[in-house]
């Protein structure tokens, strides 16, 4: 016992190190990279502005607060985020369910879809349904945007789904059968509900890389956050201080919602449904 | 219940009749609405071309464009590999100032779009670190012979800085990718491996490399495999920064040529073809591992 004691506060020590010590060359090695950015850009004989930066994320006029380009950019990202996460869900589930199922051709579909997404680059993704289904079907860019989206994520939320469903202990099924339920009712009353449980933080972190790919959705124009910094710079060159203004906006949000995620990983207890 | 054998029923025809009417529409559509006049014939000229001036067959801008992303495939993972084994240590490693410098490093990565983080670093790179490394310079005292290897391992010499650009924008994304994998390979062998180790009185560098790494590199193969196909994939995200690939050549032939649908879907197909046989691949590597491992 005092011998795995000793182990055990060795480890410890290892591994506290020299905390201080360590902080401090931490930040001179963050505060070495940003001298090495100055200097380059001081090379560059780079003109910083970064005073120009906040009228580009709101304004105020007369006591009113106007949402400058920026802010907007960011509002168009969410909601576009927030259209694809709706049929992502949709995609995603469907296709868990059709692979699930005893139909033949159901699993087939499901799993034709999900290999083609997930074999191919995003990109390539985004200009399949821009210019081929766009054009055929008279789809606006911003539904093309949402739809390219969401069969990307969905591909990867099928996953989410069938691990969750699969997870429900066989008796949970095998009680609703021998309840005289039929599989719908079984699946809508008893699975789901507890599946749903199992599913929503991975749901989550799902949404943030929605976020991530959402800055894709550039490349066809659609007047996002990243397509709103691309004009802003194509106007005024100041290519350094958008992009990390940019950049940064993308960081608070995501961070914020991985937070989210691990505030309802721990909120949200997997109560385990049964002795399996 | 899966357990239940597949078989042909109501559901199958329901399914089929609307996935087929689907595609039909929007083939229908395609021929009529949009009245788009397909020709698949000059797709195939597109890999491969007959140069009259040389007398032999050359690549074509498809055909070099999927060499090029192999390449950057190549290249990128061994280099991703390398700042992942390293940065991976770090994450697991005793000092905080080397835990907080990977952790710094993956974080960032991972929470900003990829797009951004291409966008600013490609700046940061094309403007400091190529001037600094001078590659065009030394290209041009390279002897015959270099050059030709050169040309083999990174593609036409011209394009050299070009490709280190974007070579090192996706090694140092994807790194992030593999720091992870690798923490966590780490992490998953059981500390009781570690206090064996010190009770044999080796060091926690030894038993890092003789006990724990061993066991650790068999657990992280199937996830490194699969970034490596992440990285064939996200090397597509390159082309936004002129890097000569796949995605870059696709876009050049299909403004040029005016065969839109045609060249995207082919080069939809070659990504898929790639990665699909890579994944096939590697799947039946691993069923042939775990099956040569021991019974216990």
């Amino acid at each position: 016992m005092p011998v795995m004691n000793r182990i055990t506060l060795i480890q410890r020590l290892r591994r506290q190190g020299r905390p201080l010590f360590d902080s401090l060359a931490f930040l001179a090695v963050l505060a070495g990279l940003g001298w090495l950015i100055m200097a380059g850009a001081g090379e560059l004989h780079y003109n910083w502005q970064w005073y120009r930066v906040p009228q580009y994320l709101y304004r105020f006029e007369d006591g009113v607060f106007y949402p400058g380009p920026l802010l907007r950019g960011l509002g168009v990202t969410l909601e576009l985020t927030g259209w694809s996460l709706m049929l992502t869900v949709f995609f995603g589930l469907t296709a868990a369910l059709l692979q699930r199922s005893t139909s033949w051709a159901g699993h087939a579909v499901a799993r034709v879809y999900v290999e083609i997404v997930r074999n191919t680059p995003m990109l390539v993704q985004i200009y399949l349904v821009y210019f081929i289904l766009a054009p055929i079907l008279d789809l606006d860019r911003f539904v093309a945007a949402v739809l390219a989206l969401a069969l990307f994520e969905g591909a990867f939320a099928a996953e989410i789904f069938r691990a969750g469903i699969e997870a429900i202990p066989r008796g949970q099924w095998e009680a609703g059968r021998s309840l005289g339920l039929s599989p719908y009712a079984v699946h809508r009353c008893i699975i789901l509900p507890q599946a749903i449980r199992l599913v929503l933080p991975p749901l989550t972190g799902l949404a943030v890389s929605l976020i991530k790919h959402s800055a894709l959705v550039s490349v066809i124009a659609v007047a996002d956050l990243t397509t709103e910094g691309r004009n802003l710079i194509a106007d005024t060159f100041m290519t350094f201080e958008l992009w990390f203004t940019v950049a940064a906006l993308y960081l608070a949000l995501t961070t914020s919602l991985s937070l989210l995620v691990d505030w309802l990983e721990r909120r949200l207890p997997v109560r385990s449904a049964g002795h399996d | 219940m899966p357990s239940r054998p597949r078989r042909f029923g109501g559901l199958d025809a329901v399914i089929l009749v609307i996935a087929f009417g689907l595609l039909g529409y929007v083939l229908h559509r395609a021929n009529s609405h949009f009245h788009y006049l397909w020709d698949w014939r000059l797709i195939p000229g597109y890999f491969v071309r007959y140069d009259a001036g040389l007398g032999g067959w050359t690549l074509n801008l498809l055909g070099q464009g999927l060499v090029a992303t192999v390449r950057l495939a190549v290249w990128g993972s061994v280099l991703a590999a390398l700042i992942g084994g390293a940065m991976g240590m770090c994450r697991v490693a005793r000092s905080l100032f080397l835990r907080l410098l990977s952790r710094t490093y993956v974080e960032l990565i991972r929470n900003i779009p990829p797009l951004v983080f291409i966008f600013i670093f490609y700046f940061f790179i094309s403007g400091q670190l190529m001037p600094v490394l001078d590659v065009e310079n030394r290209m041009a005292h390279a002897g015959p012979t270099t050059l030709q290897i050169l040309t083999f391992l990174f593609g036409p010499p011209e394009l050299l800085p070009n490709f280190l650009s974007g070579l090192i924008c996706l090694a140092l994304f994807e790194g992030a990718y593999v720091t992870e994998i690798v923490r966590a390979g780490i992490q998953a062998i059981p500390k009781g491996q570690w206090e064996a180790g010190w009770a044999l009185g080796l060091r926690s560098d030894q038993v890092m490399g003789e006990v724990v790494l061993p066991q650790a590199v068999g657990k992280m193969l199937p996830a490194l495999a699969g970034q490596f196909i992440s990285l064939i994939k996200d090397s597509s995200l390159i082309s936004l920064i002129s890097i000569q690939e796949l995605t870059f050549t696709g876009t050049e032939l299909a403004v040029s040529s005016g065969r839109v649908f045609e060249v995207w879907l082919t080069v939809a197909a070659l990504y898929f073809l790639l990665c699909f046989g890579l994944a096939r691949l590697f799947r039946r590597l691993e069923q042939r591992l775990n099956r040569n491992r021991h019974p216990f």
